[in-house]
C-alpha cells in the first residue's frame, strides 16, 4: 500500500514536472539568485525569432532540469530552443554530424568525441573572450579551458568546449541506519578503508557491491576505480601522462594501480555474490546490496549521480573514497563533467554560451538538483539539499582535481579497450597481460 | 486393424505430449517477462517471477514517530502500531537489519550492555541481545558473541522491543527518544501485481505521438517494398530476358549486405537530394534494405507455381500484366502475406535504422527509440520499466500476426491447381 | 495528427503510385509504343516482350542500385583506406585485423553461429512444424512459438536475462540449480559454451519463422502421395523422412538460407548480453566496436562477413540457375 502510495506521488512529482516545464521554474527576483546578471543579460541580448537547437546525453529528470534553466534563456532573449535528449547521444551526434543535419549545439559527455569531432571540422570555435572567461571565473580555470580547447581540422588549436555540470567520482555510498547499527565509522584513510573492509568480513558481512555490467558498455565502472586509485598512488603528473600515453598503459604505476582495484573486486569475501558475478552485475542494480534488508552490502563506489538509481525511500549517505595516508598524495578528487560545444553555428548559439556565463543559468539548477557548478560567482546556498553541499565540499577541498582518464583517451580505448581490459582482468586475465593488450591497441590507432 | 488404431492414438499421445513440451519450452522465457512487467523493481530483485504467485516474507525498516515517549523510571517507552493507519501481519522482528526475525511476534528482543572477562584476564564492555516471552525474565546468556564469559550481574538494558502480531509495539530505550528508532519486522507479502509500470510508459510525455510515429513509419514501409518485389520477382520468374541470371545472383548476394555499412552514405545522399532525415527518407531506406529478401522470398515462390496455367493464360491471349495481376498474385497471396508479415515485424522492432533516418528530436521519435533512448536512459536499472515497454511493444505485431496467420497456414497450392 | 495524415496521404500516394506506374507504363508499353496492329503485329508484340521485363524490374533495380549497391561498392573503397580516410592503404586493413586474436575469436565464433543457429532453427522449425501439422490446437501452439518472432532483439535480450542472470532470485537456471543445491553458475562466462547459451536466444527467435514457412510447405504436399505411402505400409517416421522431407527440400533450403543471412547481421544480442566480453564477441558487435571510430576498419569487417557467406550465395545462384533450365 504504502509503496503504491509512494510511486504514484513520484510519478505526479514526474507529470507534473513536465508540464511545469514550460513557465519559469522559481520567479525573477525572488530569493537569493543573481537576478542582476539575468536582467543584464536579457538587455543586452534580443534575438527574438530566432531559434536553437540543442542534443545531450540528458533524458528524464536531467532534461526536465536543462529545460527549466533553458526556459530563462528564451524569457530572455526570445529565442525559441528544442532540447532533445537521448541515451545513445554519443552515436546520434557522429551521424547527424556526418550526414550535415548536426544541432546547433551539442552537449558532450566526453571530451575525446568532441576532439574528435573539432579535428574533423565539425565544431565552431566559441565567441571570442570565453577561454579567459572561463581562467577567470571557474575554479582550477585553466584546467577547464585546457579540457575544451581541440585542434581544428587545420591543427590550430581553438577553444571549443564550454563546460557546464560536473560530477564528482570519488565517492562511496553507504546506507547510514547500517553503518549506524553495526557501529562502523567512517574511514579518513585508504588504510582504514582497507581495515574497515576485513572488519565487515570479520563480521559476517559483505563489504563491496560492484558491478560492471551496462550492455555493450561493460566494464566501465572499473575504469573509474583504477583511474582512482591511479590518483592514490601515483603523482598527478604520471596520471596526466596515462592519459595522453607518454608512459605506456602496461607501466608499472598502471598495472598496481589496477591491482589496487583488484585487492577490493577479487576478493570473493570482499564483493557481493563474490568476484564472479562483478563483471556481469548491472551498474545499476549493484546499488541495491546496500538498501537490502538484510545488508547484501555496506559500501558501494561511484559517482553522484548514481542516486538516480537508488530505491526509493533510501537512507543513503556517502564518504569521500579517502587516499593512502601513506603516499602523501592530498586528497585527489576525480570528476567528470559535460562541455557544450556549437556544431551549427548561428547567433542564438553564441548567445547561449554566452547566457552559460551567467550566475543564474548555474544557480537555476542548482537549486533543482543533481548539480554542481565550479563557477566561484554562484551563490552555494542555492543547492538543493545538504548532499549537493557535501558534494560541493568534496569538490572544494580537493588538492588535486582530474578530469575523468577514459574519456580523455581515444574512444577506441576509453570507450573500447579499457571497457573490456578490465572485464578480462576480473574475470581472471593478469593485469600485466590486460595493460599490454590495451597499450597495444593504443599503438595500432595512432 | 485394433493394433492399427491403438498404434494412432499412442502416436496422438505423444505427439499431444511433445507440442506441449515445446511450446511449454517456448514459453518459459516469455510468461518471465509478462509476469515481471506487472511487478515493481524491488519486487523482481527480491524473488524470482515463478514465485510471483506465492506470498513471499519481506523483511522492511519502520521508523515510527517519536510522539508520545513515556517514563518509566530509569526507562524511556514509545509504543504504538508499526502500521499506523494501515494494518498487517508481524511473522518476526527485530532490532538490527542483519537480523531483521531475530524475535518471534510476542516475545521480547532485548539488548544489554555487559562486561566480559577478555582472554587475557582485562573486563570490557561488550553487548548480548536475547529474545524471551513477555511474560517470562531475560535470561543474560553466560557468553557473549566472541565466546567471552559475561561477569555476572553487570547486565544493564540498553533498549528492547516488544511486537505484537498485529503490529502493536513497545520500545524502551534507556535514553532519551528524540529520533524515530529503525525497527525491523518480517511480514508475509501477498502476491502483488499491479499496472503502474504500463502507467508509467503510456503516461510519459509523448508517448502516443510515439505510437502514431511508429505506425507511420511501418504501414508504408511494409507495403510499398512488396509491391514493388512482387512485379520484380514475377519478371525474374517467369519472363524471358537477357541478364536474368545475373540480377537474380545480384538479389542474393545483396541479401547479406550488412546495412550498417549502408547508413552513412545514403544519409550524406538524402541530404543531398534534400530529403534529409524524415519520414519519406525512412520509407525509401526500409524500402531499400527489404526488398533483397523480398524478391528472394517471393521469386523463390512464384518460380513453384505450377507452369501450366500460366502457359496456357499466355496462349489464351493474356499479356503478361494480366497474367501476373489476375493469376500470380492472388496465388502467391500465402507468400506475399508471409513476407508482409515479416517486414512488418522488422520495421515495427527496428531501431538502427529509425535513429539514422528519423531526426533526433522527440517529435519525431518511434517507439523503440522512444523506450529505448529515453525511457530506459532515465531508467536503466528498471526492469519492470523495461519488461512493460518490451510487452507493449509486441502488441500490435502480435494482433497482426494472428490476424493474418490464417493466410499463412493456408497452405500454398492447395486446393488451387489439381 | 499532422505525421498521420502525412503518413495516410503518403500510403495512398506511394501505393497509388506504384501501381499507377505499374498499370500505366504497361498500357503505354501495350497501346502507344508497341501497339499490336497493323503491319508490325508481330514484330511489336515481340518488342513489347523485350521490353516488359524491365518495366517490371525497374523499380525494384533502382533501389537495389542506390540503396545497397552504391553504398557496397563505396564501402569497398573505403576499406582500402586507413582510418582518417585519406591515405590508401591497399589489403592494410585486412592483414592488422587477422593479425589480431580479437578478430579472430570473432570470426571462429561467427562461423559456429552461421552454421549452429540456422541448424537448429531449421531442424526446430521442422519439427513444430510437423508435430503441429494434424493437432486439433495446433494453429495455438504454431502461435504460440511464433510468437518470439514479433520481439525485438532488444526485449529477446531482456527475457533471456531472466533465464540466465547469476542471482537465484532472477535467473531461472540458477533458481533450479539453487533448489537441487548446486551453487550458481554465470552461463554467459563459461568458456567458449557461453556463445551457444547465446546462440540458443536467437534460434528461440527463428524457430517460429522455420516453422510457419516449413508448415506451408508441408501442407502444399499433394495428399495423393502420402496416402499412398501409407497403403504401402510406411509407419509415420518413413513417410516423413522418406516422403516429407525430400518432396520440401527446397523450402527447407530456403528457409536455411534466411536464416544463415540473418545470422550474419545481428548484433544486437551480443551487444545487448555480453557486450562481446567473454569471448563471445561476433563479427557484427566486433564491427560496431569500430563503427563511427574506423570506418576503413569496420567496412573491412563487412567484407569478411560477406566473404563468410560467399559459399551459400554461390550455393543458391547455382540452385536458381538449375531451376532456370
Amino acid at each position: 500500500m504504502k509503496r503504491t502510495l509512494f510511486a504514484s506521488v513520484a510519478l505526479l512529482a514526474l507529470t507534473s514536472g513536465a508540464h511545469a516545464q514550460a513557465q519559469l521554474s522559481f520567479p525573477p527576483g525572488e530569493s537569493d539568485f543573481n537576478w542582476d546578471s539575468y536582467d543584464a543579460f536579457a538587455e543586452s541580448h534580443d534575438l527574438t525569432g530566432q531559434s536553437v537547437s540543442i542534443t545531450g546525453p540528458w533524458t528524464g529528470l536531467d532534461a526536465e532540469n536543462v529545460e527549466a534553466v533553458l526556459a530563462y534563456f528564451t524569457e530572455a532573449t526570445g529565442v525559441e530552443v528544442n532540447y532533445s535528449g537521448s541515451d545513445s547521444f554519443e552515436q546520434d551526434i557522429v551521424i547527424s554530424a556526418r550526414a550535415g543535419s548536426a544541432p546547433n549545439v551539442a552537449v558532450f559527455p566526453q571530451p575525446g568525441l568532441a576532439s574528435d569531432l573539432a579535428s574533423q571540422g565539425m565544431l565552431s570555435p566559441l565567441p571570442e573572450g570565453s577561454a579567459d572567461w572561463m581562467q577567470e571565473n571557474y575554479a582550477a580555470g585553466q584546467s577547464w579551458v585546457d579540457l575544451g580547447t581541440y585542434a581544428d581540422a587545420d591543427g590550430n588549436d581553438q577553444y571549443f568546449g564550454f563546460f557546464y555540470k560536473v560530477d564528482v567520482k570519488s565517492l562511496v555510498w553507504y546506507s547510514q541506519s547500517a553503518f549506524d547499527e553495526a557501529g562502523y565509522d567512517i574511514p579518513e584513510t585508504m588504510e582504514e578503508l582497507k581495515e574497515l573492509t576485513q572488519e565487515i568480513v570479520d563480521d559476517g558481512g559483505t563489504p563491496w557491491c560492484i558491478g560492471l555490467g551496462s550492455g555493450a558498455a561493460t566494464g566501465w565502472p572499473a575504469t573509474d576505480w583504477v583511474e582512482d586509485m591511479m590518483l592514490r598512488t601515483a603523482e598527478p603528473a604520471v596520471y596526466d601522462q596515462w592519459v595522453t600515453n607518454e608512459i605506456p598503459f602496461d607501466d608499472p604505476a598502471v598495472v598496481a594501480a589496477i591491482e589496487e582495484f583488484g585487492w577490493f573486486a577479487k576478493n570473493d569475501d570482499f564483493v557481493q555474490g563474490g568476484t564472479r558475478s562483478v563483471p556481469t552485475l548491472d551498474f545499476r542494480d549493484s546499488p541495491n546490496g546496500l538498501f537490502a534488508i538484510p545488508p547484501e552490502c555496506y559500501m558501494h563506489r561511484q559517482a553522484q549521480f548514481v542516486q538516480t538509481f537508488f530505491p526509493e525511500n533510501n537512507d543513503a549517505n556517502f564518504f569521500y573514497f579517502p587516499a593512502y595516508e601513506e603516499a602523501d598524495l592530498g586528497t585527489p578528487v576525480l570528476g567528470a563533467g559535460t562541455l557544450w560545444a556549437i556544431t551549427d553555428h548561428n547567433d542564438a548559439a553564441d548567445a547561449l554560451i554566452e547566457f552559460l556565463q551567467t550566475p543564474i543559468a548555474h544557480e537555476i539548477w542548482m537549486a533543482r538538483s543533481g548539480f554542481l557548478t565550479p563557477l566561484k560567482s554562484v551563490n552555494t546556498d542555492l543547492y538543493a539539499n545538504q548532499t549537493l553541499k557535501d558534494l560541493g565540499d568534496v569538490l572544494l577541498n580537493a588538492t588535486t582535481f582530474r578530469f575523468d582518464a577514459s574519456d580523455l583517451m581515444p574512444s577506441e580505448i576509453g570507450a573500447g579497450a579499457f571497457w573490456t581490459g578490465m572485464v578480462d582482468y576480473v574475470t581472471g586475465v593478469p593485469a600485466e597481460e590486460v595493460a599490454a593488450d590495451i597499450q597495444a591497441r593504443w599503438e595500432s590507432i595512432r | 486393424m485394433d493394433n492399427m488404431a491403438g498404434q494412432k492414438t499412442s502416436l496422438s499421445i505423444v505427439t499431444n505430449l511433445s507440442v506441449i513440451l515445446l511450446v511449454i519450452l517456448w514459453l518459459i522465457p516469455t510468461v518471465g517477462l509478462l509476469v515481471s512487467s506487472f511487478r515493481s523493481n524491488e519486487q523482481i530483485s527480491a524473488s524470482g517471477w515463478w514465485a510471483s504467485m506465492f506470498p513471499v516474507e519481506e523483511a522492511i525498516r519502520i521508523s515510527p514517530e517519536p510522539e508520545g515517549v513515556t517514563r518509566d523510571g530509569e526507562m524511556f517507552v514509545l509504543s504504538g502500531n508499526l502500521f499506523g493507519e494501515g494494518s498487517g501481519t508481524v511473522s518476526g522482528f527485530g532490532i538490527a537489519s542483519t537480523d531483521p526475525g531475530a524475535a518471534e511476534p510476542g516475545q521480547v528482543y532485548a539488548r544489554f550492555n555487559v562486561d566480559v572477562t577478555e582472554p587475557d584476564g582485562e573486563v570490557d564492555n561488550a553487548r548480548v541481545e536475547v529474545a524471551y516471552d513477555a511474560e517470562a525474565q531475560a535470561t543474560i546468556p553466560t557468553e557473549d558473541e566472541d565466546g567471552n564469559p559475561v561477569v555476572a550481574g553487570t547486565a544493564m538494558l540498553d533498549r528492547s522491543l516488544q511486537v505484537a502480531r498485529n503490529g502493536d509495539f513497545t520500545y524502551v530505550s534507556d535514553s532519551e527518544i528524540t529520533r524515530a528508532p529503525s525497527v525491523y519486522i518480517t511480514t508475509m507479502q501477498p502476491p502483488q501485481f499491479s499496472l503502474q509500470n504500463y502507467q508509467t510508459i503510456m503516461a510519459s510525455d509523448n508517448m502516443d505521438r510515439a505510437f502514431i510515429n511508429t505506425l507511420t513509419v511501418t504501414i508504408p514501409a511494409t507495403i510499398i517494398p512488396i509491391l514493388i518485389a512482387a512485379f520484380a520477382a514475377y519478371a525474374l520468374a517467369w519472363m524471358d530476358f537477357a541478364g536474368r541470371g545475373f540480377l537474380i545472383a545480384m538479389v542474393v548476394g545483396l541479401l547479406v549486405v550488412p546495412l550498417q555499412l549502408a547508413l552513412v552514405p545514403l544519409l550524406q545522399l538524402h541530404n543531398r537530394v534534400g530529403i534529409g532525415q524524415s519520414f519519406l527518407g525512412i520509407w525509401l531506406a526500409h524500402t531499400g534494405f527489404g526488398l533483397p529478401l523480398a524478391v528472394y522470398l517471393l521469386r523463390n515462390y512464384m518460380v513453384g507455381l505450377p507452369r501450366d496455367i500460366i502457359e496456357s493464360a499466355k496462349v489464351d491471349g493474356a499479356t503478361d500484366f494480366q497474367v501476373f495481376t489476375k493469376i500470380v498474385l492472388p496465388l502467391s497471396f500465402p507468400a506475399l502475406a508471409s513476407f508482409a508479415i515479416f517486414q512488418f515485424l522488422w520495421t515495427w522492432n527496428d531501431l538502427l535504422i529509425a535513429k539514422v533516418f528519423l531526426p533526433s528530436n522527440s517529435e519525431s521519435w518511434v517507439m523503440t527509440v522512444k523506450i529505448a533512448d529515453d525511457l530506459l536512459g532515465s531508467r536503466g536499472g528498471d526492469w519492470g520499466i523495461l519488461a512493460a515497454a518490451a510487452f507493449i511493444s509486441i502488441a500490435v505485431p502480435l494482433v497482426v500476426f494472428f490476424a493474418m496467420q490464417k493466410y499463412l497456414v493456408r497452405g500454398l497450392l492447395a486446393g488451387s491447381v489439381k | 495528427m499532422s505525421p498521420m495524415l502525412q503518413g495516410i496521404i503518403t500510403i495512398f500516394v506511394g501505393v497509388g503510385g506504384c501501381i499507377a506506374y505499374f498499370y500505366g507504363s504497361n498500357l503505354i508499353l501495350d497501346r502507344v509504343i508497341f501497339p499490336p496492329r497493323n503491319d508490325d503485329h508481330g514484330r511489336n508484340i515481340n518488342r513489347a516482350t523485350l521490353v516488359r521485363p524491365w518495366l517490371f524490374l525497374f523499380p525494384a533495380i533502382f533501389a537495389l542500385g542506390l540503396y545497397l549497391v552504391y553504398p557496397v561498392v563505396g564501402s569497398f573503397v573505403r576499406s582500402l583506406y586507413n582510418r582518417s580516410g585519406n591515405t590508401f592503404i591497399g589489403l592494410g586493413n585486412y592483414t592488422q585485423m587477422f593479425s589480431e586474436e580479437g578478430f579472430r575469436t570473432a570470426l571462429f565464433n561467427n562461423i559456429l553461429w552461421a552454421l549452429v543457429v540456422p541448424a537448429g532453427a531449421t531442424f526446430l522449425g521442422l519439427l513444430a512444424a510437423q508435430l503441429t501439422d494434424k493437432l486439433r490446437w495446433g494453429n495455438i501452439a504454431k502461435s504460440l512459438i511464433f510468437m518470439p518472432m514479433a520481439i525485438s532483439f532488444v526485449g529477446a535480450s531482456l527475457i533471456w536475462k531472466f533465464v540466465y542472470a547469476n542471482d537465484p532470485d532472477i535467473g531461472i537456471i540458477n533458481a533450479v540449480r539453487d533448489t537441487i543445491g548446486m551453487g550458481p553458475v554465470d552461463p554467459l562466462q563459461i568458456p567458449f559454451w557461453n556463445n551457444f547459451f547465446l546462440m540458443i536466444i536467437l534460434i528461440w527467435i527463428q524457430t517460429g519463422f522455420a516453422m510457419v514457412i516449413l508448415s506451408a510447405a508441408l501442407r502444399g504436399i499433394p495428399e495423393e502421395t502420402i496416402e499412398a505411402a501409407i497403403i504401402d505400409g510406411a509407419n509415420p517416421f518413413q513417410i516423413f523422412f522418406k516422403i516429407k522431407v525430400p518432396q520440401i527440400m527446397g523450402t527447407i533450403v530456403v528457409v536455411w538460407t534466411t536464416i544463415t543471412i540473418l545470422v550474419l547481421k545481428v548484433f544486437d544480442i551480443v551487444y545487448a548480453m555480453t557486450g562481446g566480453n567473454f569471448d563471445t564477441e561476433i563479427l557484427p558487435s566486433y564491427m560496431m566496436d569500430y563503427m563511427f571510430r574506423d570506418d576503413g576498419r569496420a567496412t573491412a569487417v563487412a567484407f569478411v562477413i560477406m566473404i563468410i557467406v560467399l559459399p551459400v550465395m554461390v550455393w543458391n545462384i547455382r540452385q536458381a540457375r538449375r531451376e532456370m533450365r
